[in-house]
């Protein structure tokens, strides 16, 4: 009985310590399987940041929304980064999932700022060289962002050279909506180009 | 040098090259998946399962506690009814009966609500985005209005209830004590509805109103269509 009693307490020993190693490398596993999932993932975000950067700066007024509003969309990127695998193209995933963070879920940190710290705030990366070609960008910028949200989407995109077709999917309108929508943009910008610059 | 002949088609090579590439390196990137998110979505859900909880919680608690029913025999005993054990076990009965069929609601609602959360998708296209969004929010509006119609639905059958038993032990209230026993579960009523819609408004009124706005600028583009 006593005999028995040590070998029970041996073997449960035996198997709490074979469970435990079963764990940590189950552990492991599931460590290094995320590591080079998380790799994986930021390599492809690194490699198409320009559209997650583009649509930041056209959603936000200032530096620290700026860099939260990227982060909002990294992190959603992430979440649904499994169901995006193989489903549709990685331009089609981020454009959605970037503008609908921008549109519908991103919370604002700063209030709107001053029209100079605005202009300050698109002209940063322009200062040393400051060529005809940045300060177009600048303008666009500014002029893009007195449009509405869902707008400035259409305008971002059809710069971006994305198909009509695309555009309307992104959004959930048809093509013949996006065309007309975007020809009557045309003209909005033009005004508001004149207004403006 | 733009506004004279601005067409946006001469743009897009300079926005196609802006300098955006290279802002943030991997590790950068790898670091922000560690970090919390903040959105509006996760706010209503966790502002709602609260909520849900509250109800659930109270619920619950009033099953078991025995203030209510001694604050309803006070309230029978001082319109002059005459207490019994018959009145008192219909009156459990009934309560027992609407709190059940009231935490039943409760229970529906948290697997409507979940489920349509779960329905949410990122990375569908926009107009669908706010839809479900709306969807889900849209359930949890439903789970309140309920509440409110149970509210006074359930102030209805114990006024009822009242009533049935005021005339079985052929009780006759004078108009200024019927006046004001009817003027009592009004405002009680009245309040408590008044409060809960305040609730929502400030609670949700921000999220609900950029919502619907994304929504009718989707709907105007696809009005303008045929104009």
């Amino acid at each position: 009985m006593t005999l028995g009693f040590k070998f029970g307490a041996q073997e449960k020993i035996v198997f709490s310590h074979s469970l435990m190693s079963a764990f940590s490398y189950l552990r492991s596993l599931i460590s290094k399987k995320l590591d080079s999932k998380q790799k994986e993932f930021s390599k492809l975000v690194k490699e198409n940041q320009g559209l997650i950067i583009k649509v930041s700066r056209l959603y936000t007024n200032s530096l620290e929304d700026e860099q939260d509003l990227f982060q909002e969309i990294v992190l959603q990127l992430w979440r649904s980064y499994d169901s995006f695998k193989g489903q549709s193209k990685i331009s089609t995933w981020m454009y959605r999932v970037a503008l609908n963070t921008a549109i519908t879920l991103f919370r604002k940190k700063t209030k709107s700022p001053q029209t100079d710290e605005l202009m300050d705030f698109h002209h940063r990366d322009y200062v040393e060289d400051d060529d005809e070609k940045q300060q177009q960008i600048t303008l666009l910028y500014k002029v893009i962002k007195m449009l509405p949200k869902v707008e400035r989407a259409i305008v971002m995109m059809y710069l971006d050279d994305l198909p009509y077709r695309d555009i309307a999917e992104n959004l959930g309108i048809t093509e013949v909506n996006a065309r007309v929508k975007m020809n009557r943009l045309k003209k909005t910008l033009k005004e508001l180009m004149t207004q403006h610059a | 040098m733009l506004n004279e002949d601005f067409n946006i088609d001469q743009f897009k090579k300079s926005w196609q090259e802006q300098p955006v590439s290279d802002v943030y390196n991997t590790s950068e990137i790898e670091g922000m998946l560690n970090k919390k998110s903040t959105n509006y979505v996760k706010y209503i859900f966790w502002i709602s399962l609260a909520e849900f909880l509250f109800f659930a919680i109270v619920g619950i608690c009033t099953i078991f506690s025995t203030q209510r029913s001694n604050s309803f025999t006070n309230i029978l005993e001082k319109l002059g009814v005459q207490m019994n054990d018959d009145v008192e076990m219909n009156f459990e009965h009934l309560y027992f009966a609407l709190k059940v069929f009231s935490l039943l609601i409760t229970a529906i609602f948290v697997f409507l609500f979940y489920r349509n959360y779960l329905k949410i998708k990122v990375e569908c296209n926009l107009k669908n985005f706010i839809l479900q969004i709306i969807k889900f929010k849209r359930t949890v509006n439903l789970f309140i209005f309920t509440n409110i119609g149970l509210l006074i639905v359930f102030s209805g059958i114990i006024t009822y209830f009242i009533m049935n038993v005021l005339q079985a032990q052929n009780i006759h209230l004078n108009q200024a004590t019927l006046i004001g026993f009817i003027t009592g579960i009004v405002i009680s009523i009245g309040l408590g509805v008044l409060l809960i819609w305040l609730y929502y408004r400030i609670v949700y009124g921000i999220i609900m109103s950029r919502l619907s706005r994304n929504l009718e600028q989707l709907q105007d583009i696809e009005n303008e269509k045929g104009q």
